[in-house]
């Protein structure tokens, strides 16, 4: 079975054997990937053809333009004794082969010079036209798109609203349309238009977010209008479609002040934000100035038109990020003044004293950890609010949450526990239909059917423990979308 | 013959090896004077970097060699690229980067964009700017 003859005759035939292979194999399997880059080549050639051509026409451009500015001259020193050929016709139009600009324009001689006639000067305006157009069209192929337009939406199930829980059964939640139109380099804008459901089961139509705003550079963008408060994390990070969040539903007491918040989420006014690298580490801030929120309805309003007394909300939020192997951890603390007037009848629990001014001091810290895997966010936040009118003295008041969520695949589990301790004899929580204690424990699994859409179950047990004492317990079903 | 059948192997396994040299290669392009560095790449892609001195920038993504980008660059998965950008853009009111559908339309739109970027994987022309070989 061995092979007979001189070994090193066999070797040295060996050798170009296998050079031979080695080639052929080499050529087999470029052979096969060039298949495509054939393609994409072709696709490249025809290309750079067209590009070409733009370039060449954009070079006659200037080279007619030049002569029709010598052109005075020209016919002063030497008048004609010809009519004049248009220049376009002289010059050749077939595309050239593939070179860069300074090449054509070297390369490229131009054209003895001829006396310009209103006619030439016609098809001069008409040849820039025309260049001008598919440059621009060129453009657009790629870059415009119009008005993006985003939207969200979700749909539920559940032994009680998610968010309103003295229903149960189906529910609408909110159809959430997102638009930010193209504006140019440095001027933004972003516009949130939702239907959502309140708690009169009715569907009402609200401007969350109006904002427009001008970025000086990658560490400050400056926005007007109505914005999410820059508290914590989660205000800012997650907004109305609850498709982008893990978890079926924010935290109770961050949610939007209409589902039952206690803090201002949305704030009318001005608001600077930006970041800066430093190193591999990340430092983001916020500063914001605006109309002070009013409690009406017992539910906080964020003043759209302005404010009559002209007290205004004022905060900061501060937030680093490490990087390295430290990548995807964000830690921060923030803080918000503001003054809150009460503009519903007074409570009976109350002096008759209307209306009730609190000032609201808020300090915050939280820490969130982001990778492909993990989605872990904890919140903490102090109130030291005083009763302006002077009856009640100051209060402090605490909140928080924490959130855990594993991505497996399509799968997310998360656990939440969240807790908020409300003083009572606080005007400022006393005068909020929801400002009243409470803790709430949940589990729940997202599933992403696609990437654009996820089902999200959720049991939950939430108590009450002051204004009045109540547990209940949820499960919840959620189907949300984006488009 | 035990001689002959690890040539062989060693010739099958340089032909395959130089093919994926070849296939791999990932040419970060860009429109831009000066220049960003190679380590502002991943920040331009996520939105995060906007502009280099007074220039904006723009990123094209490049769909022909988006995987070998994400997986090199960015370290990161297309659907968390995908909700990258859509949180980014439902927090910032930025839109994610346009998409080129191939090289060729990826050079041809970084050439006539000031400030674009992108990312290919044939050898870009002498005229365009190479930030980085991967």
């Amino acid at each position: 079975m061995g092979i007979k003859g001189n070994p090193r005759v066999v070797r040295v035939r060996s050798w170009p054997c296998v050079l031979l292979v080695a080639c052929l194999g080499h050529s087999l399997a470029a052979a096969a990937a060039d298949t495509e880059s054939d393609q994409i080549a072709e696709l490249r050639k025809e290309l750079d053809q067209s590009m070409q051509m733009i370039r060449e026409l954009s070079q006659k451009v200037h080279d007619l333009e030049a002569r029709a500015a010598q052109q005075p001259a020209t016919a002063a020193a030497a008048p004609r004794t010809t009519p004049a050929t248009p220049a376009v016709a002289q010059t050749p139009t077939a595309p050239a082969p593939a070179a860069p600009p300074t090449a054509v324009a070297a390369a490229a001689p131009a054209p003895p010079l001829a006396p310009a006639t209103p006619d030439t000067a016609s098809r001069l305006i008409q040849l820039e036209q025309t260049v001008s157009q598919m440059a621009a069209n060129a453009w657009q192929r790629a870059e415009d798109t119009g008005m993006p337009m985003h939207g969200f939406a979700d749909v539920g199930l559940g032994t009680h609203n998610p968010e309103f829980p003295q229903y149960q059964g189906a529910n609408i939640a909110e159809l959430d349309f997102f638009l930010t139109p193209r504006l140019g380099a440095r001027t933004r804008a972003l516009f949130e238009l939702n239907f959502e459901v309140g708690a009169d089961s009715t569907v009402a139509v609200d401007l969350e977010r109006a904002q427009i705003g001008y970025q000086f550079s990658d560490s400050a963008t400056i926005w007007v209008g109505r914005f999410h408060t820059p508290y914590g994390f989660y205000n800012t990070a997650f907004h109305h479609g609850q498709w982008i969040a893990i978890a079926l539903r924010r935290p109770r007491f961050i949610e939007f002040e209409d589902h039952g918040g206690i803090m201002p989420a949305h704030t009318v006014g001005l608001w600077l934000t930006g970041s800066e690298r430093l190193g591999d580490m990340k430092v983001t801030y916020d500063a914001y100035l605006g109309n002070s929120q009013r409690i009406y309805n017992g539910i906080l309003d964020m003043n759209n038109a302005g404010v009559p007394r002209g007290s205004a909300i004022v905060g900061g939020n501060l937030g680093l990020l490490p990087g390295g192997v430290l990548d995807g951890l964000k830690v921060g603390v923030d803080a918000l003044q503001t003054r809150i007037e009460d503009q519903d009848p007074t409570p009976a629990a109350f002096p008759q004293v209307s209306p009730y001014f609190t000032q609201v001091k808020s300090y915050g810290a939280y820490a969130v950890y982001d990778t492909d895997r993990w989605e872990d966010i904890a919140e903490l936040h102090f109130f030291d609010n005083t009763d302006l009118t002077g009856h009640t003295g100051s209060h402090h008041s605490d909140a928080g949450f924490i959130q855990m969520g594993y991505r497996a695949g399509r799968y997310t589990p998360y656990a939440r526990y969240e807790r908020g301790s409300f003083q009572q004899s606080d005007p400022y929580f006393a005068a909020q239909i929801n400002g009243n204690s409470y803790d709430r424990e949940a589990l729940g699994l997202r599933f992403d059917i696609d990437l654009s859409s996820a089902l999200k179950m959720e049991l939950a047990k939430t108590s009450f423990t002051d204004r009045i004492i109540r547990t209940y317990g949820e499960a919840l079903v959620q189907y949300a979308i984006r488009f | 013959m035990t001689r002959i059948s690890a040539k062989l192997l060693l010739a099958t396994v340089l032909a395959t090896a130089g093919t994926a040299a070849r296939a791999d290669d990932l040419y970060i392009i860009c429109n831009l004077r000066p220049p960003i560095t190679a380590a502002d790449v991943r920040d331009l892609f996520v939105g995060e970097k906007q502009f280099a001195e007074a220039v904006k920038l723009v990123p094209i993504d490049n769909s022909a060699a988006q995987s070998l980008f994400l997986e090199r660059v960015l370290k990161m998965t297309a659907a968390k690229y995908s909700v990258t950008w859509i949180k980014k853009s439902f927090r910032d009111g930025i839109n994610p980067p346009v998409v080129a559908g191939s090289d060729a339309e990826a050079v041809a739109t970084v050439r006539r964009t000031p400030g674009a970027c992108s990312y290919v994987t044939t050898t870009p022309e002498a005229n365009l700017l190479v930030i980085a070989k991967l």
